[in-house]
């Protein structure tokens, strides 16, 4: 992005307004208000899903007790209401199939319930994770120019692409799961509690103890997973910059040094990639031996209990298979919950995009009608930093139908006259008028639609040749689009191409040359019919004679609109009606070639150039600074 | 930046390459001790699994039963050993599953990265950077985190299914095949599901990459998008695409939401089926205990677990099988470029440490004339980019190529330093095909200067002494000062210890030419080639730089691939090149005077260097 050399490094281009990342999810909440209803549902269907999923165990355990066992009085409440809703003691005990058939209901009801948990959650979920992606990529659109060349690309893809995954991971997985867990639990506790005390404290004394394990562990983990990272991040960059500069290694024969470099971060990134495994082996290991040493306590005060006939086979049964059920979605939790930080970091990250300010139009802005291109330029000043003014005070006029060419030494303000024409930016004072209207009373798009400008370096989007031209004017028709591609010296170009206007160029496609690149780009300009045409230094990448054949058919379309031209060589302003120097954000000349050419300055300097070659050629002493 | 953007070909589905993931599982045969632990800790791990539900039946018989208070201690005692077991177990495979995963991973990662150090050009040109740290990072790592959990998963799910399977039989044969009846639908749905999920993961992941890409022109494109005026375009477009993520994902999710249900209804239906069959024994008293029947209620539970597991590692392998066929690919892949067996049998008979005046190869090794005759070249077949080549140079000579873009200038700069071998003619080494010399040897006689020079992360120190590994700080500063370059250095922070950053990022871009200058001259080679830089830098390091080019091509070979008027200048012997093909030839002044083409290209050249001058 453009701009990065002007940023100060004490400078931060997101003016945090979150300090601290405590656990701090209310701005997720606030993302996904639409869907907290579906969220809900899920919660109720998690809710119904457990209770009945722990049914399947207490089927059982009225059988066993209450059908097969040989004291049907001493069984519980809960086993008694079940056994008479099979049809009572004796019928069950006849048609033994019964239970299955209910068991058989009964799961598939809480599979029924699970589905609707996973349906809903995922629903609400990604409805909720389409929302902040689709609200991002509107965002980055409308970022105002001058903070978005503050930022770093990479940080910003970053934040769109993986920032929002976490986000969506923590939503669609992470929170459900933390529910769960919760729910897996506390269901059973009351009808536990009910059967017998004794039994439920056997069954969950551990609990407290394996959900801080595991929040610790994972706490402390963090740290040599950030040393994993860090390790990887510098092998990938070792082999990287190994490939980046293969060309200077084996210039210098280099391959075993390098090799023998590469085997050193290759070493220490295993190193701590195995000591990451080690520590999961002492975790998992610990950690089932505990949600074991649960289970056991469960069978060990169970057979105290049976041998003192305090409690019934079945009872002993329900109890080792409802632990099985819930010790190990609590022991995720515990992991969750350790890594809850990621999806809080992420959730701010987002937020400080959607916290930037974003181009606005006045609300009395309206569309005027077409100008004729006349532009107005007032006491015109800008400036990145307090202390460094980048246009001082330009008073300009461009007629209509005028070529105009801006020409001075790089840094002189000449590119951010029009970024400021097109109010990608705007001036700290004075004031533009196109066709005597002020732009800043114009809403941006309309602006922009009268305005064709092709930068230096142009952007063409993954997509056919034909369809990047035609952006400009979807409903031009295949002539209009030769027209324009012959006046930009790129139709035999593109012709050439195996697909030709259907060559899709771009990240996915076939990359084309600089020169090819920006003529493409002004035939997208020129098919747009503006009032006003800007090259900014749009020709640098074109040889001097196809330079002179796209400028002469622009030129052959004067009087159409207006044209301004940032040239970098004489070869462009000899096309100009017009030129203005442009040098430490001051007009410091302008006229035309022949009002110029006689008066001292860098355009006569220019001038001299060819003059000065032809003597050096001719072996006369002449110099070339 | 992360590589976001995968290719294509990871989404297609397939069938499992057996033939390719042997050639893998070939990585694990330095390590037989691990392979033997991960197996052998799944199958014991499987046996623990299947006892721990009788021994809990043994103790509920007990305690129903006689209520033998030392024999329920003495089964209790087993049973926390068993438990101790199979922590200990647990512990153990992670650990040896570590040791495998890395290490594989380490050696891959080592062999894929030594091939390409010895990768001809021709193997970089056509791909990219970001492509290839893939290979040797991402895609190791998918491959490699896998195999360890496939090998415990084999020993663990075969053994379980088979122990359940077994153990039921012995206890009661027929309860047992009444419970397994679960296991064929449970296969069945399984298999069904996993292939259907895979398929949709494998769209999120491809529309995860669209959904970066789209991101990626928002972003790039920003200027473009708002000049066009075509935010609403854009965001509809985008907005197509996140759908498609949306539909993706929660389908992927649903397909996950009716599996999961399944398999567990299965083993709910197998429990209620082990409570009939069982209960009816019970009523009968046919002498199966109630502690007998629960075990064959966890049995039934236990069943699903094996299966989902396998049928995971299978479908982590498709998944994986893209990554391992470029991972293995690139390890096995030939160098085009390399000593033939003529030449290897002569460096192999030459002495390590050769006499003076011999190279390795056994040949002369000073080096006096460079001929090309008849050389013609063609990067890829049928598109010719040189065309009957023939030029001589000797020792104290400088030789300029200039002409256009693409002209071929380059070329014959990459043919002389053998990144590539012509396609057709030859090139003489004093009367001797370079073919038939050593190709370290020839390679190692170069020094090359870059137009855009690369300077690797490190100080200056390791900069400039990587033309000569091992020299000291006096080298070092006297290769600075011959090149004019020792006078910024020392004016930056630490001197030779000053850090250059990624690229070189913390020197301008003529103090990082001089550094590559000073690397070249420090390495003191017999043949020289530059490309000159193009772009330009301020006036007074143009100078210093000129004066550090004129020092470095005195008294050897050098070929520049000149685009400053100084440089071309002062060559003995100018080539003009004009689509592959010499088209004038001479010294400056002779070609100045023949007044063609050159003269023509020198007067727009010193113009272009003058605008530069005064508009930059």
């Amino acid at each position: 992005m453009g701009n990065r050399g002007r940023r100060r490094p004490d400078e931060d281009p997101w003016r945090r307004t979150v300090k601290n990342a405590r656990i701090n999810l209310s701005g997720l909440w606030g993302l996904m208000r639409e869907d907290r209803g579906t969220f809900a549902l899920a919660l109720a269907s998690l809710v119904v899903a457990a209770c009945l999923l722990y049914l399947v165990p207490l089927l059982p355990q009225a059988v066993i007790d209450g059908v097969l066992g040989d004291e049907p009085d001493r069984i519980t409440a809960t086993s008694r209401r079940l056994v008479d809703w099979m049809g009572g003691r004796d019928h069950v005990r006849e048609h033994l199939w019964i239970p299955l058939v209910w068991i058989a209901v009964i799961a598939g009801l809480a599979g029924a319930a699970t589905y609707g948990r996973q349906r809903w959650s995922a629903k609400a979920s990604q409805n909720a994770a389409k929302r902040i992606r689709d609200r991002l990529q509107d965002r980055v659109q409308r970022i105002e120019l001058r903070r978005f060349d503050q930022l770093e690309s990479g940080d910003l893809l970053q934040r769109c692409t993986s920032d929002v995954d976490t986000t969506q991971t923590f939503l669609s997985m992470q929170a459900v799961e933390v529910g769960r867990a919760l729910v897996m639990f506390l269901v059973p506790l009351p009808i536990m509690f009910a059967t017998d005390w004794r039994m439920t404290l056997a069954a969950i004394w551990l609990i407290p103890v394996i959900l801080w394990f595991s929040l610790h562990y994972f706490g402390r983990v963090r740290v040599v997973f950030r040393e994993k990272d860090e390790a990887e991040g510098r092998l990938t960059s070792n082999v990287n910059e190994n490939l980046v500069g293969i060309r200077v290694v084996k210039a210098f024969n280099r391959q075993a040094h390098e090799i023998e470099r590469f085997r050193g971060s290759n070493r220490d990134y295993r190193v701590l990639d195995e000591r990451l495994y080690r520590i999961f082996a002492r975790f998992w290991s610990l950690s089932d031996l505990l949600c074991f040493a649960q289970q056991a306590s469960v069978i060990l005060v169970g057979a105290w209990l049976l041998v003192t006939d305090r409690i019934l086979v079945g009872e002993f049964y329900f109890f080792f298979a409802a632990v099985g059920m819930f010790l190990w979605p609590v022991r995720m939790m515990g992991r969750i919950l350790a890594e809850l930080g990621k999806a809080t970091v992420a959730v701010e990250r987002i937020e400080e995009i959607l916290a930037l300010p974003v181009e606005t139009d006045r609300p009395d802005a309206v569309a005027p009608p077409r100008s004729d291109g006349r532009i107005e330029i007032r006491d015109l000043v800008f400036s990145h930093a307090e202390d460094a003014p980048v246009l001082r005070g330009i008073d300009l006029d461009i007629g209509a139908g005028e070529t105009l060419a801006i020409v001075g030494p790089s840094g002189g303000g000449k590119s951010t006259l029009i970024n400021l024409l097109l109010r990608f930016y705007e001036p700290d004072g004075g004031v533009i008028r196109l066709g005597g209207v002020d732009v800043e009373s114009i809403p941006r798009a309309v602006l922009r639609g009268r305005i064709a400008a092709v930068l230096q370096q142009p952007f063409l989007f993954s997509r056919t040749i034909r369809d990047n031209i035609r952006l400009s004017a979807p409903e031009a028709d295949d002539a209009m689009i030769e027209t324009a591609t012959i006046d930009a010296s790129i139709h035999e170009s593109i012709q050439r191409f195996e697909a030709g206007y259907e060559t899709v160029v771009g990240e996915r496609g076939v990359t084309l040359s600089g020169g090819q690149r920006q003529r493409v780009a002004i035939a997208q300009a020129l098919l747009q019919d503006p009032d006003v045409l800007v090259l900014d230094d749009a020709l640098s990448a074109v040889d001097t004679e196809t330079e002179r054949t796209i400028l002469e058919a622009i030129r052959s379309r004067r009087g159409r609109h207006t044209t301004l031209i940032v040239a970098h060589r004489l070869s462009t302003l000899r096309e100009a009606d017009r030129i203005v120097v442009l040098a430490e954000g001051r007009v410091t000349q302008q006229g035309t070639h022949e009002q110029l050419r006689n008066a001292p300055g860098l355009y006569r300097r220019l001038w001299e150039i060819q003059d000065r070659a032809v003597a050096d050629a001719d072996g006369a002493e002449g110099g070339d600074a | 930046m992360t590589d976001a953007t995968e290719p294509e070909d990871d989404f297609k589905p397939r069938h499992v390459d057996w033939r390719l993931w042997r050639r893998i599982a070939g990585h694990l045969r330095p390590y037989p001790r691990y392979v033997l632990t991960m197996v052998g800790c799944g199958l014991m791990l499987a046996v623990v699994e299947v006892i721990l539900p009788l021994i809990t039946a043994g103790i509920i018989d007990e305690a129903t039963g006689p209520g033998r208070f030392e024999r329920i201690m003495t089964l209790g005692a087993s049973y926390a050993v068993l438990l101790a077991c199979f922590a200990l177990l647990v512990w153990r495979f992670i650990t040896a599953a570590g040791l495998i995963a890395t290490s594989v991973a380490y050696d891959l990662r080592e062999s894929s990265f030594a091939r390409l150090q010895s990768l001809p050009f021709g193997y970089f040109d056509v791909r990219s950077t970001g492509w290839l740290v893939a290979r040797v990072t991402s895609d190791v790592t998918k491959v490699t985190g896998l195999l360890p959990w496939f090998l415990l998963d084999l020993g663990w799910g075969t053994t379980m299914l088979v122990g359940i399977f077994t153990a039921m039989m012995l206890v009661d044969p027929q309860l047992g095949f009444a419970v397994s009846v679960i296991v064929p639908p449970m296969v069945i749905a399984t298999w069904w599901f996993k292939r259907r999920m895979l398929e949709s993961s494998r769209r999120i992941r491809a529309t995860n990459s669209r959904l970066t890409a789209s991101y990626n022109e928002t972003i790039a494109g920003v200027r473009t998008t708002r000049m066009l005026a075509r935010e609403h375009t854009a965001s509809a477009e985008f907005r197509s695409i996140s759908e498609d993520m949306r539909s993706w994902t929660v389908r992927n999710a649903l397909q996950s939401a009716v599996y999961l249900p399944v398999v567990m209804s299965l083993g709910s239906i197998g429990v209620g089926i082990a409570l009939w069959a069982g209960g009816v024994q019970v009523r009968e008293e046919t002498g199966l205990t109630l502690g007998l029947l629960i075990a064959f209620m966890q049995y039934a539970m236990l069943f699903s677990q094996p299966i989902q597991e396998l049928a995971q590692r299978f479908v982590d392998l498709q998944s994986a099988q893209a990554a391992a066929e470029r991972v293995q690919e690139l390890i096995e892949e030939t160098p085009a470029i390399r000593d033939s067996p003529d030449v290897a049998a002569r460096i192999a008979a030459t002495p390590e440490d050769p006499p003076p005046g011999i190279a390795p190869d056994g040949g002369r090794a000073l080096v006096g004339t460079i001929r090309f005759e008849g050389v013609g070249h063609a990067y890829v077949e049928g598109e010719r980019v040189l065309d009957d080549v023939n030029f001589e140079i000797s020792r104290g000579t400088t030789l300029a190529l200039v002409g256009a873009t693409g002209s071929g200038k380059t070329t014959i700069a990459g043919l002389l330093a053998r990144w590539y071998e012509p396609s057709e003619g030859r090139i003489l080494v004093d009367g001797v095909d370079y073919r038939e010399r050593g190709l370290d040897w020839w390679q190692s006689q170069f020094g090359v200067v870059q137009q855009v020079p690369h300077l690797f992360s490190g100080t200056i120190r390791d900069n400039v002494g990587y033309g000569r590994l091992g020299a000291d700080d006096r080298a070092i500063n006297a290769a600075l000062e011959r090149v004019r370059a020792l006078e910024f250095v020392e004016a930056l922070e630490g001197g030779l210890d000053f850090e250059v950053g990624e690229g070189g990022g913390n020197l301008s871009q003529g103090q990082r030419q001089l550094v590559s200058l000073a690397r070249a001259f420090l390495a003191d080679p017999q043949l020289f080639i530059m490309d000159e830089a193009t772009s330009s830098v301020d006036a007074e390091t143009e100078a210093t730089i000129q004066n550090a080019v004129e020092e470095i091509l005195r008294d050897r070979i050098a070929v520049v691939i000149a685009h400053r008027l100084s440089t071309i200048r002062r060559a003995d012997l100018i080539l003009l090149l004009d689509r592959g093909r010499i088209v004038e030839r001479g010294s400056h002044d002779e070609l100045m005077t023949a007044g063609g083409r050159y003269r023509d290209l020198y007067l727009a050249q010193f113009v272009d260097e003058a605008e530069r001058r005064i508009i930059g």
